[in-house]
């Protein structure tokens, strides 16, 4: 996969574990995997108006038999911990979320900020195992990171920052 | 016609598709009237009814109904543009509209008002959107389930809750009793 670009390694990697299912929220960090999902006839992908919604949607589809993935930033953390808690936390539902890792160095809009400082620890205090993907390297955890998630009917979160996307085409 | 004599007349009409009801006394009507195991009554994640029906119909072939009340579908008024560009053929949004939030102590919501949640699902793009009064509404979904294409239903009722007490279902016995009914 060396020759793939990072949002190609991610889109692959993430079929490869078994996921098939996608819905997204948009961020300038995950432009490439959704304009990759936007192709992919392998999946089913649409575009959703609002994180919450999207889990309520991931949920619908595990009750249905697929594994799915919410891409979102880390902001739409903060409008999805009811949704995370009393429906996929409450059902066990596995969700994978693949998170742009906005208000970490690279950030070039402070607003961005103060949710990028509170989320990893908003993830530990909701007790979502997460992933760092900061190098091309990290990438090779997210297999067993899925398997983790239908194992223990949990949602995971994965990290993807400035650094990781850096010259992603 | 308040929402419990509403459930009552849907019941039969919903006995072989795949219902998710909305969080709270719609649950816990449904559930005193007739408990079935393709019914998937939401514990929790108020206004996500019509989200939990969109990718349920999405991955299965089977008519999927997402029992709505007006006052979630105005928290999560974003779901109508998804399913009126996404939403398959198998998919129904009925809104139980009885202008209250019922489960909270009956306050009054905008749908008493200006506003209508009928003409917000077809400027969200939903093709198929019907509202009618109560009593004609079993008849109304009937047609739709025929009709083998996404529709949304406006129910309007009257205000009103039976006194019961919540759904005494453990959430992983309802998920996966409800999954067995989705794969048989």
């Amino acid at each position: 996969m060396v020759n793939l670009s990072i949002s190609a390694q991610l889109v692959a990697t993430l079929k490869a574990a078994g996921v098939d299912f996608f819905v997204s929220v948009p961020c300038k960090l995950l432009a490439g995997q959704i304009r990759l999902l936007e192709q992919d006839t392998d999946v089913c992908y649409l575009p959703v108006t609002r994180e919450e919604e999207g889990f309520g949607i991931c949920a619908g589809a595990s009750l249905g038999g697929r594994m799915p993935c919410i891409l979102m930033q880390d902001s739409g953390l903060g409008n999805s911990i009811n949704a995370l808690k009393s429906l996929i936390q409450f059902f066990q539902i596995p969700v994978v979320m693949l998170m742009s890792y906005r208000g970490s160095p690279g950030e070039p809009v402070p607003a961005q900020v103060p949710m990028g400082l509170l989320a990893p620890e908003l993830l530990k205090l909701m007790q979502i195992p997460v992933l760092n993907c900061h190098q091309p390297g990290d990438l090779g955890d997210i297999g067993s990171l899925v398997e983790h998630a239908r194992i223990a009917q949990s949602p995971v979160a994965i990290f993807i920052d400035f650094q990781l996307m850096e010259g992603d085409a | 016609m308040n929402r419990y004599e509403l459930i009552e007349t849907l019941v039969p009409v919903l006995k072989d598709t795949l219902v998710v009801c909305n969080i709270g006394i719609p649950s816990q009507e449904l559930f005193s009237i007739c408990d079935r195991e393709n019914h998937f009554y939401m514990l929790g994640s108020m206004g996500l009814c019509s989200s939990i029906g969109l990718g349920l119909a999405l991955t299965t072939n089977k008519s999927v109904v997402a029992l709505e009340g007006d006052g979630a579908l105005l928290m999560n008024l974003g779901t109508l543009a998804t399913i009126g560009n996404r939403a398959p053929d198998n998919l129904i949004l009925l809104v139980i509209d009885n202008g209250s939030y019922g489960s909270t102590g009956d306050q009054a919501t905008y749908t008493n008002e200006a506003t209508s949640l009928a003409a917000m699902a077809r400027g969200g793009g939903c093709q198929s959107v019907i509202e009618c009064p109560g009593d004609e509404t079993a008849r109304v979904l009937a047609n739709a389930l025929d009709a083998k294409q996404p529709s949304v239903i406006i129910s309007k009722v009257v205000p009103g809750n039976r006194p019961l007490p919540v759904v005494p279902l453990h959430p992983i016995v309802l998920r996966e009793r409800f999954k067995e009914t989705i794969q048989t």
